[in-house]
């Protein structure tokens, strides 16, 4: 499917080309830079905290840390994505129109499961550690991603469908040539929310015994340093601000493929 | 041409005499956990961990037998659908559903040892999974039969009624009963704490909200920059924003002595409330200004040329309209600011959180339930009324 | 070759179509006319499988559709919409080229054709051929969707409603090309449409449904002469029926020789209609014309009462 979007994108759009991964790249740099080189910021750490003895965080590198981070929230993504498009496309076909129903109605609970409560009932069933977070994650992000997929395909007009059909498409050729095209925008926009909720979500790991960018936080909180906590805020806010952008990006060359008539 | 031909084939074929492929998988994947799962596990006290047992033993061959019809009666009925048979299985998840502390009060007859007074009965995998697909089942029914939502509400009140009767006399061998006897009056006020967390962040975010909606809609310029900041506010983890407010409120607390008098402390209630308000002005001032934005220019246009002033258009046409969508932010805050507070528990704020990471930290599952399942309770409650509420206030009546 | 015997097609106890028989020979085309309701559109759904009748055989080239597999089949008639169904994520070409594509031809040939069609339907290549179905005006786009339907070469054509969103002027103007092109192209069309003028001026064979039934078929001229009953004669225009007659009959089939009289002012072309002949003649305050041929050469005449006389005779003969 990206291949085919992709192809079309390059007809469309060959002159919009560098100003849109300008911020994506700068929050890329700043990120890795806040990773790498945060002992520099000594000195305004130590204003915000003067009387700690320690005021950068170095229990664990937190380029280790933005690691651990990115594959909690990055196998969650793939598996939310994975899960949440299947099931919205199988809800949307005739054999699996029995639960669209359902599902809708559970999509549009959207996160209304509060992500602490879901990680505590994991812990009971999966033990501490990472599972348990990715557990968490995957629930929490997965309704936004069915939510979106369903408005997509069912955003995709009926006309265009039966001319679809009419032509002698099969249904396999209209859903990957017709309907998931029109519906990306959409489901990305879903999973955009899903992934950039779910970096900030992920820090709570660090309370079930997950070691990512939650854990200066956790123990700025703990040991009354506020400048860890900074640190771990810092690194995690410029981490959703990288995604996010990413994101914008990617949703502006789709948009750029066709305007939403 | 109408509606008859712009749809390809009839959708709800349901009606037809085709099985309802929903509730009968689901009465398969309920009878495969009974079995497959432990249904109930035993500890002989808090600390050691509990051994499991599967459905023979905690029910007994009878007590099997019996819930095994039970849930396979429901893909029976769902076999051949017909309003009769979804009134019927309406009944019958309902009676499952208030037989299932019945079903614990049997196994702690057959499992536990009356010499042992610390023994205590957890919940087991199973449980859990039949519970959550009869509530999916519920959600089903009521799509299927067309129900309002108040009607799944009564009759889960009435499972509610007999799950607490049954829990206040006959389950005091259960381990989560026993945890909340050991500190109900904790329990209370935590629930107590939580709520007025939550409503006061809430109603705070409200007001603010409201007034920065139409600061935004007058200034156009505040409009980009307000968005950006709140934006910015909702990728910093909740985590984070509780504990970078407690340095800051510390410091006001120590040396502004008019503050401190009023009880602003850099631990507990005020950096928590602070936190929730900012988490919760994004989803309030976004829906406020979009609902407010969305109505019809056609309409505004029309009310206009009626002759209506403009203070008259706001409040007759353009707040109304723009209601339901205004609502829909403050029941999208109202949920988020469940799900925080629990987090605010970790800088003292008090609430049901409190229960969580305690439980957590003494690895005390029971506890940690005592403390996540009432807010998940808590987030739907609210989830499920505010929805009803925006429904009924839906300008021309429910769609 | 299309034929439909005792079709009947039911949504549950409902019956959108009722026992409807009808035969289109090739090459003609057939309109299906009938207010919103009336079941036209499920017919042509059911001929391209796109909704499964319930009832009777339809029979294309001698063979029920049943047995054809329904997308092959489908890929061999071509079909309109109202709202053109066109790929908004496509650009034009590629939304004509979309059925050969389907059937694997080759990529050189599927450029081929889709030129061969633009050119046909006046669409320069250079200029549409890379932009989005958003930017084209609404006779444009439906432009592209007639090409679309054309490009495997389909022997059969069903258009629901094509013209029905387009203004009067885009549409009378698509209706004229249609008619040129079914004039070269001799397809076997079946057009579903609420509009009887549109019908009458394009159609060899005119339905008229009512409630799922047929409630009369034939030539527009034998419709027009002897409707059935009081729901024909309303579809087809109550008192302006005498008018829509005399539109479907052209000058030159009723004049006469030039008389010994001096020629009258008013000329006409031959080709136009007797209806244009009498909008002529109330005009110019005359009760006669001078009929002309392509060189604007006299080749006879054409009186008020010859106008007034053939209505009877055609009258009289289809009576009889």
């Amino acid at each position: 499917m990206e291949t085919r979007v992709n192809n079309s994108l390059s007809v469309a759009q060959p002159h919009t080309k560098a100003p849109q991964w300008l911020w994506p790249l700068m929050w890329g740099a700043l990120l890795l830079g806040s990773v790498t080189v945060m002992s520099a910021a000594e000195p305004l750490f130590r204003w915000i905290e003067p009387d700690a003895r320690q005021v950068i965080y170095e229990r664990t590198e937190l380029y280790v840390l933005l690691g651990r981070h990115l594959f909690v929230v990055g196998i969650a993504a793939v598996v939310t994505i994975i899960v949440g498009v299947a099931a919205g496309i199988a809800v949307t076909r005739r054999w699996g129109s029995d639960f669209l129903p359902l599902v809708a109605q559970l999509a549009s609970l959207g996160q209304t499961f509060p992500p602490v409560a879901v990680l505590a009932l994991a812990v009971p069933v999966l033990g501490f550690g990472t599972l348990p977070i990715i557990v968490a994650l995957m629930l929490y992000g997965l309704l936004p991603i069915v939510r979106n997929t369903l408005a997509g395909l069912q955003g995709v007009e009926d006309d265009i469908k039966t001319a679809a059909h009419a032509m002698g498409m099969t249904p396999r050729q209209i859903l990957r040539q017709v309907e998931l095209p029109l519906a990306a925008p959409v489901i990305l926009a879903g999973i955009r929310t899903s992934v950039t909720i779910n970096i900030a979500t992920a820090a709570l790991g660090a309370t079930v015994g997950a070691s990512n960018l939650g854990d200066p936080i956790i123990s700025g909180i703990v040991n009354g340093n506020m400048a860890y906590v900074a640190q771990g805020a810092l690194t995690i806010a410029l981490l959703a601000l990288t995604i996010d952008s990413l994101f914008e990006v990617l949703q502006r060359q789709l948009r750029t493929c066709f305007s939403a008539s | 041409m109408t509606l008859m031909d712009a749809l390809p084939t009839p959708r709800l074929r349901w009606e037809g005499r085709h099985p309802n492929i929903v509730l009968v998988s689901f009465s398969c994947i309920m009878l495969a956990a009974f079995w497959v799962f432990d249904v109930v596990s035993m500890a002989p006290n808090r600390i050691v961990l509990g051994t499991g047992h599967g459905a023979l033993e905690a029910f007994g061959w009878p007590g099997a037998l019996l819930v095994t019809l039970l849930l396979a009666c429901i893909g029976i009925l769902a076999w051949q659908p017909s309003h009769r048979h979804y009134r019927a299985l309406l009944a019958a998840v309902v009676f499952i559903m208030a037989l299932m502390p019945v079903g614990l009060m049997a196994s702690s007859y057959l499992l536990i040892d009356p010499e042992l007074p610390q023994a205590r009965l957890g919940i087991g995998a199973a449980y859990w999974l039949v519970l959550f697909v009869l509530l999916l089942c519920l959600v089903e029914l009521r799509l299927r039969l067309n129900l309002t939502r108040i009607w799944p509400t009564l009759l889960l009140c009435g499972v509610a009624l007999v799950w607490w009767l049954c829990a206040a006399f006959g389950l005091g061998a259960l381990a989560l009963v026993q945890e909340f006897r050991a500190r109900d009056q904790q329990f209370l006020s935590a629930v107590g704490q939580h709520i007025k967390l939550v409503s006061i962040a809430v109603s705070v975010s409200i007001v603010l909200g409201l007034a920065l909606a139409m600061l935004m809609r007058r200034y156009a310029r505040l409009q980009k920059g307000a968005f950006a900041v709140l934006n910015f506010l909702q990728t910093i983890p909740s985590l984070a924003l509780f504990g970078l407010l407690l340095a800051p409120l510390a410091w006001l607390a120590a040396n502004v002595p008019f503050l401190g008098q009023l009880g602003v402390s850099g631990i507990g209630t005020t950096p928590a409330l602070i936190a929730l308000i900012a988490y919760s002005l994004l989803p309030i001032v976004r829906n406020t200004y979009t609902a407010l934005e969305q109505v019809s220019p056609d309409t505004l246009e029309a009310a206009k040329g009626m002759g209506m002033r403009a203070g008259q258009r706001f409040w007759q046409v353009r707040l109304p309209l723009a209601l339901p969508v205004l609502l829909e932010g403050v029941r999208i805050t109202t949920v988020q600011a469940v799900g925080l507070t629990a987090v605010a528990a970790l800088i003292g704020a008090g609430g049901l959180g409190t229960f969580i990471f305690q439980g957590l930290g003494q690895a005390a599952m029971d506890m940690v339930l005592l403390g996540a399942l009432p807010i998940l309770m808590m987030a739907l409650v609210v989830d499920a009324g505010l929805g009803a509420l925006a429904e009924a206030l839906r300008p021309g009546g429910t769609r | 070759m299309i034929e439909l015997s005792h079709v009947s097609k039911r949504f549950g106890d409902e019956a959108a179509v009722d026992d409807i028989s009808l035969q289109v020979p090739k090459g003609k085309f057939c309109a299906l006319v009938g207010t919103s309701g009336c079941g036209k559109s499920t017919t042509l759904r059911m001929i391209n499988r796109l909704i499964e009748h319930s009832e009777g055989d339809i029979i294309l080239d001698g063979q029920a559709i049943d047995a054809y597999d329904p997308v092959k089949l489908r890929r061999r008639i071509g079909y309109v919409i109202q709202h053109t169904g066109l790929f908004p994520h496509w650009t034009v070409a590629r939304n004509i080229g979309l059925v050969p594509r389907l059937l694997k031809w080759s990529a050189t040939d599927v450029q081929y054709r889709v030129a061969e069609l633009m050119h046909l339907l006046g669409l320069p290549v250079d200029e549409f051929g890379h932009k989005y179905p958003h930017q084209l005006s609404g006779g444009q786009a439906q432009r592209v969707g007639v090409a679309r339907a054309l490009a495997a070469d389909p022997d059969i054509l069903l258009m629901d409603e094509p013209f029905g969103a387009l203004d009067p002027i885009t549409r009378e103007k698509l209706q004229d090309e249609l008619a040129k092109l079914q004039a070269r192209l001799h397809k076997t069309v079946v057009f579903v449409t609420h509009d009887m003028d549109e019908a009458l001026k394009l159609a060899d064979h005119l339905v008229v449904m009512r409630k799922g039934q047929i409630v009369q078929q034939g030539s527009p001229l034998a419709l027009l002469q002897n409707p059935s009953d009081p729901f024909v004669e309303s579809m087809l225009g109550g008192l302006e029926r005498g008018l829509k007659q005399a539109a479907l009959t052209r000058v030159k089939d009723h004049m006469t020789s030039m008389g010994p009289t001096l020629p009258a002012q008013s000329r006409i072309p031959g080709v136009f209609s007797l209806r244009q002949a009498l909008s002529m003649m109330l005009r110019d305050h005359c009760d006669r014309l001078t009929v002309v041929d392509q060189h604007d050469m006299p080749v006879g005449e054409l009186s008020l009462r010859r106008i007034i006389k053939e209505a009877q005779l055609d009258n009289g003969n289809t009576r009889e």
